[in-house]
């Protein structure tokens, strides 16, 4: 009877504990759900010569609606609210044919470089399937990673941190 | 009804005690040395003269196998001569120990610079007395920013002949030497990508070898030199690769469509690779044959191990989060043990073995500088090795 109770007990604290744990993963971003996580790749090379023809980058009042999109510490997750920043992108590039697009991806300066660069292809990654999931072609986008070495903010502090975690929208006409 | 649930405060207990544990010897005490007297090296006192006679014993002293001194006594004598002449330094050295009173090595050395003489002579003492490869003429890649401008450098293994190899002041990461030491490879955005290239230690020489569409970073050589592991983005997610050492007949290792890999190190056999996977949720060090197959979680302690680097002796140094700072742990595949080798205030990240498989360097950041250091796993004093302005990191040190 007694040994019945300690083994509820075990029992009991071994799934609190696992909701502990579990509570503190980080969360991964599936794909849409009309995209083959297979078939998403990284796009090729869009722009014809490398390296990037700036000259072909799009700049100024066309595309001043364009807003990083923004990440959680160590996540990849698109949350909802930026949501709308990648589907003002998916409706440009829908209503503009000849525009390209690279999704560059970047980190805050935690955690360790090498990781981070992986990170923020991941990021990268996620914002190109959502767009392709909304209907744009694959083959008009691409992926770049920065990891941690292009922050935009030079604080260390969460404020400039949460801003650095980000993919940036490079359009380009070609 | 309280008291019930008293019973469950012991067991909470009597289970969380094993989490706490968890196999970590910090290790405290300073390292055995034995007593090596140096005063029967004798020199006219020529500048490279007294070059050489310093550079030798600040090699030995780092070594960290010897006490130095020069009051006539130890359990071994260094004796000869060091003599300037025509443009080369000639040397004669004999190491005696003094307890059998036989003679443990006498050779004869010369050449041109002082300093990498020096460094020869110490590694060749510290086989004779204690049958271990020396570090002092081995050499240490990294990464340094001086004025935002970011280029590769190597550096001797005290630090001494700082020297920029690149000079592309573009982003560029994680260099790494050939095991013959004749290349290095390292990744740079030279043409605004992350692209893999390769230099050329003897003609200069740099050849792009990986330029997949997305990431391509992380590389490092097989311990023969014929293969490179490294990690592309080409298939819609970060993944790890292997190819030959040309760029040739790539191998897909692992497959982990919601999970990114990074940072490959090989085994002393070639055999197997350690690397870094978060698709456990977190960040964690995995194990996998160098052909494929499954990858096997080697750590559990804490949310994010990463950076490892597979030494010669088959230990694997890391970087740990610990208690919101960076440590440097080393796992032993042999007994499963993990100890942590810092434990101070300050952020310690990208380790790498020394080639006597006792040294590490690693980058140390105090209040966001970011300057390389040399820790002993025996527990003698950490060694500051970049002493030029600058942010210094991503080391890697030569294997021989």
């Amino acid at each position: 009877m007694k040994r019945n109770t300690y083994l509820r007990t075990v029992v009991v604290v071994g799934c609190v504990c696992g909701l502990l744990i579990s509570s503190g993963c980080r969360k991964r971003t599936p794909p849409p759900a009309n995209v083959n996580p297979t078939e998403i790749g990284t796009g090729g090379s869009i722009l014809s010569e490398r390296p990037d023809a700036e000259g072909d980058r799009i700049i100024g009042a066309e595309v001043a609606f364009v807003q990083n999109v923004l990440f959680g510490y160590d996540s990849f997750q698109i949350t909802d609210s930026e949501v709308s920043k990648i589907k003002a992108v998916s409706d440009y590039m829908k209503s503009s044919g000849g525009v390209r697009l690279i999704c560059e991806g970047n980190c805050d300066e935690r955690g360790t470089a090498e990781y981070n660069m992986s990170l923020g292809e991941n990021r990268a990654l996620a914002v190109r399937a959502y767009l392709i999931g909304l209907g744009i072609d694959g083959a008009r986008i691409q992926t770049k990673s920065f990891g941690e070495e292009k922050p935009v903010e030079l604080g260390h502090d969460e404020a400039s941190w949460a801003k650095n975690r980000r993919v940036e929208f490079a359009l380009y006409r070609k | 009804m309280t008291k019930k649930y008293l019973f469950l405060f012991p067991a909470l207990l009597f289970l969380l005690v094993p989490l706490v544990n968890a196999q970590v010897v910090v290790s405290k005490e300073g390292s055995p040395k034995c007593v090596l007297d140096v005063s029967g090296l004798q020199s006219s006192g020529g500048k490279s003269e007294l070059e050489f006679l310093q550079t030798l014993e600040d090699d030995l002293k780092r070594s960290g196998w010897f006490n130095v001194t020069k009051q006539g006594k130890g359990s071994y004598t260094v004796q000869g001569t060091c003599r300037q002449g025509g443009g080369a330094l000639n040397v004669r050295c004999q190491v005696n120990n003094v307890m059998s009173g036989t003679i443990t090595m006498n050779k004869a050395y010369d050449g041109r610079q002082a300093g990498r003489l020096a460094h020869n002579v110490a590694d060749d003492i510290v086989w004779a007395i204690k049958k271990v490869k020396g570090m002092a003429s081995t050499r240490i890649v990294l990464v340094g920013n001086r004025g935002g401008k970011k280029n590769i450098y190597v550096c001797d293994a005290n630090g001494a002949n700082m020297f920029q190899i690149t000079h592309d002041n573009v982003i560029c990461r994680f260099p790494e030497w050939s095991p013959d030491l004749s290349k290095l490879i390292y990744t740079a955005y030279i043409t605004g990508y992350p692209d893999v290239y390769q230099i050329n230690m003897g003609s200069n020489e740099r050849k792009r070898v990986s330029a997949y569409p997305g990431l391509n970073a992380g590389a490092s050589f097989s311990p023969d030199g014929s293969r490179i592991a490294l990690v592309l983005s080409k298939d819609g997610n970060p993944d790890l690769f292997v190819m030959n050492s040309s760029g040739g007949n790539l191998v897909k290792i692992t497959r982990t469509p919601y999970a990114a890999e990074s940072s490959p190190s090989w085994a002393p056999d070639g055999d197997q690779i350690v690397f870094v996977s978060d698709k456990g949720g977190s960040p964690q060090l995995y194990v996998t044959g160098s052909g494929g197959g499954e990858a096997k979680r080697i750590t559990w302690k804490g949310n994010e191990n990463v950076a490892p680097d597979w030494g010669p002796d088959g230990r694997i140094v890391y970087t740990s989060r610990r208690e919101g700072k960076y440590h440097i742990c080393i796992f032993d595949p042999k007994n499963g043990k993990t100890t942590q080798l810092t434990t101070d205030w300050a952020d310690y990240e990208d380790p790498s073995w020394a080639p006597d498989s006792r040294h590490v360097v690693c980058s140390k950041t105090v209040s966001y500088h970011s300057d390389l250091y040399i820790l002993d796993t025996l527990g003698d004093p950490s060694l500051r090795l970049t002493t030029i302005q600058g942010e210094w990191y991503s080391p890697d040190w030569s294997s021989k």
